[in-house]
């Protein structure tokens, strides 16, 4: 039986741009190797953490949205503590199908996005975080 | 007497009871953010409203998001204040 799972990786935002896809497609190529079904990667890009890991203040997220039997995450986050680069990882089971354009989602550190849609909107409902 | 009138405060409400659609998930920070203290404690129900199923699922979701790095556990921690001090 398959369920449905996430797993979030927080990389190191010093890995060079191969060295993260390939880390990627090897966590993906495990997955399809043991017969689970990968859904779209999402990818949040580099982002400011809450505290510093490992004293860095950023750090890259990759969230990988698969199909997979229960038995099969532990020998996921096996690999993934032996691969390098990976600062920090959480395995979620969901409980409905994954979405093949799930939102991402949106942090503080995204706003400039939204004021240049709107403008004018920002200005007449000013957020919160900000007063 | 005008002192008998109390003044009653709006009621409180369970907002993930209202909204069905507002999601309650560790990926969306911006939102648990509303749930705990400026120190990054998580705030009682007695004082959000929220439900009991409700409080149970975001305790959860706040631990997942701290545990990533989406928030910080104590402000002493926290990039702003680390940044700071350096």
């Amino acid at each position: 039986m398959l369920n449905n799972y996430e797993t979030l990786l927080l990389l190191s935002p010093e890995l060079a741009e191969e060295n993260r896809k390939e880390i990627v497609s090897n966590l993906t190529g495990i997955i399809e190797r043991d017969g689970g079904i990968m859904a779209p990667i999402d990818d949040w890009g580099i982002r400011t953490l809450a505290y510093p890991v490992r004293k860095v203040t950023r750090g890259h997220y990759v969230r990988l949205v698969f199909q997979a039997p229960g038995a099969f995450v532990a020998e996921l986050e096996r690999n993934i503590r032996i691969t390098d680069g990976i600062f920090k990882f959480v395995t979620v089971r969901l409980d409905e199908a994954p979405k093949a354009a799930d939102e991402a989602p949106k942090a503080a550190d995204e706003a400039p996005k939204a004021v240049d849609e709107a403008p004018k909107a920002a200005d007449e409902a000013p957020k919160t975080e900000e007063a | 007497m005008a002192f008998r009138k109390k003044f009653t405060p709006k009621r409180k409400f369970c907002r993930f009871c209202a909204d069905k659609n507002m999601p309650l998930d560790y990926k969306r920070a911006d939102i648990l953010r509303d749930y705990i203290t400026e120190r990054g404690k998580i705030i009682a129900r007695r004082i959000t409203g929220t439900c009991a199923k409700h409080q149970r699922s975001l305790t959860t979701e706040i631990k997942r998001a701290r545990q990533m790095a989406l928030l910080f556990y104590t402000t002493v921690h926290s990039t702003d204040v680390k940044k700071k001090t350096i």
